[in-house]
């Protein structure tokens, strides 16, 4: 169900996103929807496992922070509220199409040639097939374009793990906010 | 329908253009609405984060982008008030006067209906109310024009190496010009270079349209209806008789006035006019000389970049540029014709579409970490943009299909001239020897982008090729005035934000000055 406006923003400057724990609405940043196991809105559990799994090997600590929980949270508001990269990269919204098609292609690729979902590969064979997708020519996937996916994806990871005043920290890259991010959640 | 109150001016897009007209037409005592498709940002909603920039980017009905070389409308485009002045950069350069006399000199492009010297009063009161800090003696391609009225604003460690670079190929660079104050001015903060500039900027140390002419507008009696999307244009007997958009519940609305003020953007001004096509305009309103939508311009950017060992401090300064260099400003070259100019050091984080981690999209995993740890801190990049001549064929044109009010979609085709592409790879090449002699241990490029939009209005002397007048009249409706830089004949290689402000305050002023017989 989407957020509308007001509750988006009323969250959103709290510093979090409305996430649903045990039937119980509260204000969490993904990090910590992800550790309290927080429900999803759009996402599947299965799409949630094959992006989470992923943007791991994108970019590992996408994970822990919580990248289902971010992705689904700005796939459940207006596109115009959105903070995805996608929204710069002229891709009609909604978005959750592109989403579930990266995810669905990813399961599907893993299915053909290794016989599991891309969440139980090994982390070898994730590597490995994750290299394939960012060369973008990939003649059994059947999704958004491969390429493309991999720009998306990883600038989410990205996003997530660097982009945020935690992230300047661990590089030790002074944040110097006028107005601190707390809308990022 | 609901009908408005009559208005002297409606005025379509709250942007650059939008608000500057809003704001001269209510000080001069006329009353103003302001139709605006998003929202009414204030300097608190400008949180610091690249992430958070996002929100102040396009959010209305989609525009399709095509061609070969596709516009990026989703990262270049504004949203809300101020529009995408609100995320510019601040990086503001004239044209040149080569620029404006492109079909006299070189029989290529456009020329203005107007020459450098006309408009050079125009950028010289800009830049003293807007307050610009640079060094003009410094720059050597500059054309005349009043010395800047505050100093440069500081250099940081990337800039400095890439200087020697410039300097180690006999080239020239001098502090870029920027809409930034180095020192407090017009009741400003100084900018404290801390990179944010793409989330715009709270303090309003770099100008935008939140900082003075949105307030003066409002202050002035003006009224900006915030999400309200505009349906088309309404004419009879050859006037615009009023403006029908669809208000922030969706209802339809019909506002009357004397004088239209189109200010939507390069994109979604053509669009509109397309899509108030009637039995009287059949071509949509305006298209008499069928240039409506066509010459659409855009830059080419080339991004260069390299690794040194030094700290370069590439997360300080500002988005926009610290150093600037145009020796290649000049036409004509064996390596194509088009001038480019090089943005030196833009302030880098490590996230977003310009950010370190993008310009390695090769790189995951344990290789991805490594990288931007080792970019943040030793990291130096720079830009080339690249002159777009205007093509007829790139156009904004309208889309397939029709929306709940029987709108038609924008739609974008632009391709890059062989001449433009041929420039742009002169300049890749170039930036990367330049790396090179600046002393970094790597040196790569980007792939091809593009940065503003220009064009798809041309003004012009001739009603028989172009849209509207040296003032943005247009030649076909006479109280319906178009603004912002889709008047541009031809593009330049400089960003297009001050001459825009230029161009509209000798527009804006002439309007006044014959409101009566505009408005009649």
């Amino acid at each position: 169900m989407p957020l509308d406006r007001r509750t988006f923003l009323k969250g959103a400057t709290s510093g979090a996103v409305l996430f649903t724990v045990g039937g119980v609405p509260a204000w969490l940043t993904p990090r910590e929807a992800r550790a309290e196991g927080a429900d999803l809105r759009t996402l599947t559990p299965a799409q949630a496992r094959a992006l989470t799994a992923y943007g791991e090997v994108l970019l590992p600590g996408a994970d822990e922070a919580g990248l289902a929980h971010y992705l689904d949270a700005q796939l459940s508001v207006d596109p115009a509220e959105s903070l995805l990269m996608i929204r710069y990269l002229d891709v009609p919204a909604p978005w959750n199409g592109f989403y579930s098609g990266v995810a669905h292609a990813l399961d599907a690729l893993a299915q053909r040639r290794h016989d599991c979902p891309f969440a139980e590969l090994s982390a070898d064979a994730a590597h490995d097939l994750a290299g394939v997708i960012a060369g973008g020519e990939v003649a059994d996937w059947a999704g958004p374009p491969a390429g493309f996916a991999h720009f998306v994806l990883r600038a989410d990871a990205v996003d997530l793990v660097y982009g945020r005043p935690e992230g300047f920290d661990a590089l030790n890259v002074p944040y110097m906010a006028h107005i601190d991010p707390e809308a990022v959640a | 329908m609901k009908r408005m109150k009559m208005v002297d001016a409606v005025i379509v897009g709250a942007g650059a253009a939008g608000a500057f007209y809003a704001r001269h037409l209510a000080e001069s005592g006329r009353s103003v609405a302001v139709l605006e498709a998003g929202p009414g940002w204030q300097h608190t909603d400008l949180q610091s984060s690249l992430i958070w920039a996002r929100r102040l980017r396009w959010g209305g009905e989609r525009v399709a982008t095509t061609g070969e070389h596709p516009f990026g409308y989703g990262f270049n485009a504004g949203w809300g008030n101020g529009g995408a002045a609100t995320h510019h950069y601040g990086t503001w350069l004239r044209l040149d006067e080569s620029d404006f006399e492109m079909r006299s000199r070189f029989g290529r492009g456009r020329d203005w209906p107007f020459d450098y010297a006309t408009l050079r009063p125009y950028y010289d009161r800009i830049q003293k109310a807007v307050g610009l800090s640079g060094d003009a003696e410094a720059e050597i391609w500059r054309p005349a024009g009043d010395p800047y009225p505050m100093p440069p604003l500081a250099t940081f460690g990337q800039a400095e190496a890439i200087r020697r670079g410039f300097e180690a190929m006999g080239m020239h660079t001098a502090p870029m010009p920027m809409a930034i104050n180095s020192q407090p001015y017009a009741g400003r903060a100084a900018c404290i270079y801390d990179g944010w500039c793409d989330a715009g900027c709270p303090t309003g140390a770099l100008y935008n349209p939140l900082v003075r002419d949105v307030p003066g507008a409002l202050a002035a009696g003006a009224e900006i209806r915030n999400h309200a999307s505009v349906i088309r244009v309404t004419s009879r007997n050859g006037r615009a008789t009023g403006v029908e958009y669809a208000d922030a519940d969706g209802e339809r609305c019909f506002q009357p006035e004397s004088v239209v003020v189109l200010a939507a953007s390069a994109v979604h001004n053509p669009a509109i006019l397309l899509n108030s096509a009637s039995d009287d305009w059949p071509d949509g309103l305006a298209n008499r000389s069928g240039q409506v939508g066509r010459g659409f311009m855009t830059h080419s950017v080339a991004g260069i970049y390299g690794l040194f060992k030094e700290d370069t401090e590439p997360f300080m300064g500002v988005s926009g540029a610290q150093l600037s260099c145009r020796d290649g400003y000049g036409k004509d070259r064996e390596q194509g014709f088009g001038s480019y100019q090089w943005l030196i050091a833009p302030a880098m984080k490590p996230n977003g579409l310009l950010g370190m981690a993008v310009t390695r999209a090769d790189l995951y995993g344990d290789a991805l970490h490594a990288f931007i740890r080792r970019a943040s801190h030793h990291m130096a990049n720079m830009l080339a943009m690249g002159e777009d001549l205007p093509d007829p064929d790139n156009r904004v044109v309208l889309g397939e299909g029709r929306d709940g009010y029987g709108r038609r979609p924008a739609k974008v085709v632009h391709r890059f001239t062989d001449d433009a592409m041929a420039v742009h790879r002169h300049a890749r090449e170039e930036g990367l020897a330049v790396m090179r002699a600046a002393g970094a241990d790597e040196a790569w490029a980007g792939p091809l982008g593009t940065a503003h939009m220009m064009g798809g209005t041309p003004m012009g002397s001739d009603p028989a090729d172009s849209v509207v007048d040296g003032y943005g009249r247009s030649h076909d409706v006479p109280n319906l005035v178009l603004a912002g830089t889709g008047l541009f004949p031809t593009a330049g290689a400089n960003n297009p934000t001050y001459t825009m402000y230029a161009v509209a305050l000798r527009g804006v002023e002439r309007l006044i000055d014959d409101w009566d017989a505009v408005a009649a």
